[in-house]
């Protein structure tokens, strides 16, 4: 009982604040009309965001385990293409990657569909931190394990496919169920390319309406709905995985 | 086994871990490494299963030139239990050992199944066969390590100090069941501490020290050692 006063007194002291702003910053009051018309526009656009983000990140994972085998190659160039392209992308803006992949890169190649160049753009931008994700997953498997699967005779294969996967599978779901929500924050960068999705359909009825403030209490509403879900995902796996590793610690 | 070490030298950071051993055992079943640690004997047992790579000379088990690098095959036919039994955590003590079977020597479930069951019933697993090894003891993990060992079939059984890193009561259930291994007549090498348990079951003791065998010969040499070092290994390990 405690706790759910202190959360709605919080909630409550939130509230007051946005108020606070809304009524001291704003000339005109709050009508989401245009809004309401406009909700198809909107809606396909909080669609489109969601897919392109479950899209991008399907990609992603692929994208991180080439980039982390690659880390791993004794080919030494493979070892530095992935890492010229994880210091490119931990240290450009996403923006201005995202400008530069549809502008010139998709022009390039003749990409015409917004939809793919966004998703692959953003893959390969998520896709760099998901190879770290694995990297520090798969360096948690002790050297002994690995030993024992050399000394009986497993391939490299078999040796990630029933020893090194199934185990890293459960420590990697709360760091990947994150990433998914910074894929749908970032995804919404993607506007500067004009792709349609949820932020550039906001911003295209508030350019129509001049109703901005309504569009960004619409589109903060319309991220945290996806996102909320999955913030809370994460804390519980966390919890679940802390357990077992305690649990296992005192066995 | 027969085994022949001609010359071995293996250096790591410019030490010599291993410092020109040589060795010819002949039609031997048990052989038993001694030596204080970080004597060069665990090290041996690496080299000898294909684990690691040596820098020069030569090991030969069994007819078999041991080469680490193209040494899959020769592996999948070498036994091997480790100190910290290395049971993979996330299977528990019967996905442990059909895993190997199915997947390296690709064998039909069915078909080990009972020869399986049959080895954890022989060695006390059966009631603990689908516990993870985090929920049974030291020892027992030791044993179901020991069972995976003997599943494959091995030519030759490789035993890393198995039981260093167990309680006196649990270290004399581990060194009982390798004495099935004994009385199945099944040839092993084992890296031990227990200088009683290898006068009893070895028919080869080797004593290294900083590298080199010092001394080697029939359970006897712990009897009436010649070298010093033998000796005083002896005196230090027996005091108490």
């Amino acid at each position: 009982m405690r706790k759910i006063i202190s959360f709605f007194s919080a909630l409550g002291l939130y509230a007051i604040f946005f108020w606070f702003v809304s009524t001291s910053a704003l000339e005109k009051t709050i009508d989401f009309t245009i809004y309401k018309q406009y909700y198809r526009v909107i809606l396909n656009g909080w669609i489109t965001t969601l897919t392109i983000s479950a899209v991008s990140l399907v990609l992603a994972l692929f994208v991180g385990l080439v980039l982390y085998f690659m880390r791993e190659s004794k080919l030494k160039i493979f070892v530095y293409l992935s890492e010229i392209h994880k210091t490119i992308i931990f240290g450009t803006p996403l923006v201005v990657i995202a400008i530069i992949a549809y502008y010139y890169i998709g022009n390039a190649f003749n990409i015409d569909s917004k939809f793919w160049i966004g998703a692959l753009t953003l893959a390969l931008y998520i896709g760099a931190y998901i190879a770290d994700i694995y990297k520090g997953a798969i360096e948690s498997i002790h050297i002994n394990q690995w030993q024992t699967a050399k000394m009986f005779g497993f391939t490299r294969y078999q040796t990630y496919r029933y020893i090194v996967f199934p185990q890293v599978i459960t420590s990697i779901l709360p760091p990947l169920a994150g990433q998914f929500a910074m894929t749908i924050k970032s995804s919404a960068l993607l506007a500067y390319m004009s792709t349609d999705e949820f932020l550039n359909a906001i911003q295209t009825v508030q350019s129509i309406s001049f109703r901005y403030p309504e569009g960004f209490l619409i589109v903060t509403v319309g991220y945290l709905v996806l996102t909320i879900p999955l913030i809370l995902l994460v804390r519980m796996l966390e919890k679940k995985l802390n357990y077992k590793v305690n649990h296992e610690i005192e066995n | 086994m027969k085994l022949r070490i001609d010359r071995l030298i293996k250096t790591y950071e410019n030490k010599r871990i291993l410092d020109d051993l040589t060795l010819a055992l002949d039609d031997k079943q048990v052989l038993a490494l001694i030596g204080a640690s970080g004597s060069g004997k665990s090290t041996l047992l690496r080299m000898i299963s294909g684990l690691e790579a040596f820098d020069s000379g030569q090991i030969v088990v069994n007819g078999h030139e041991v080469v680490e690098s193209e040494d899959a095959d020769y592996r999948k036919r070498i036994g091997f239990v480790f100190q910290d039994h290395n049971l993979f955590p996330h299977l528990s003590i019967l996905e442990n050992i059909l895993l190997v079977l199915e997947k390296v020597h690709g064998r039909m479930r069915s078909e080990v199944l009972p020869e399986v069951e049959a080895l954890l019933e022989q060695f006390g697993l059966s009631e603990h066969r689908h516990k993870k090894p985090h929920q049974i003891s030291g020892g027992q993990a030791q044993r179901a390590s020991i069972v995976r060992a003997l599943a494959i079939k091995p030519d030759l059984i490789l035993l890393d100090e198995p039981t260093s890193s167990l309680d006196p009561i649990l270290t004399h259930e581990v060194l009982n069941a390798i004495k099935v291994l004994v009385e199945a007549s099944i040839d092993f090498i084992i890296v031990t501490h227990e200088i009683g348990f290898a006068r009893e079951v070895a028919d080869t003791i080797v004593f290294m020290d900083d590298g080199k065998i010092i001394e080697h010969g029939t359970p006897e040499i712990l009897e009436t050692p010649q070298s010093p070092l033998l000796k005083a290994f002896l005196d230090k390990v027996l005091s108490f």
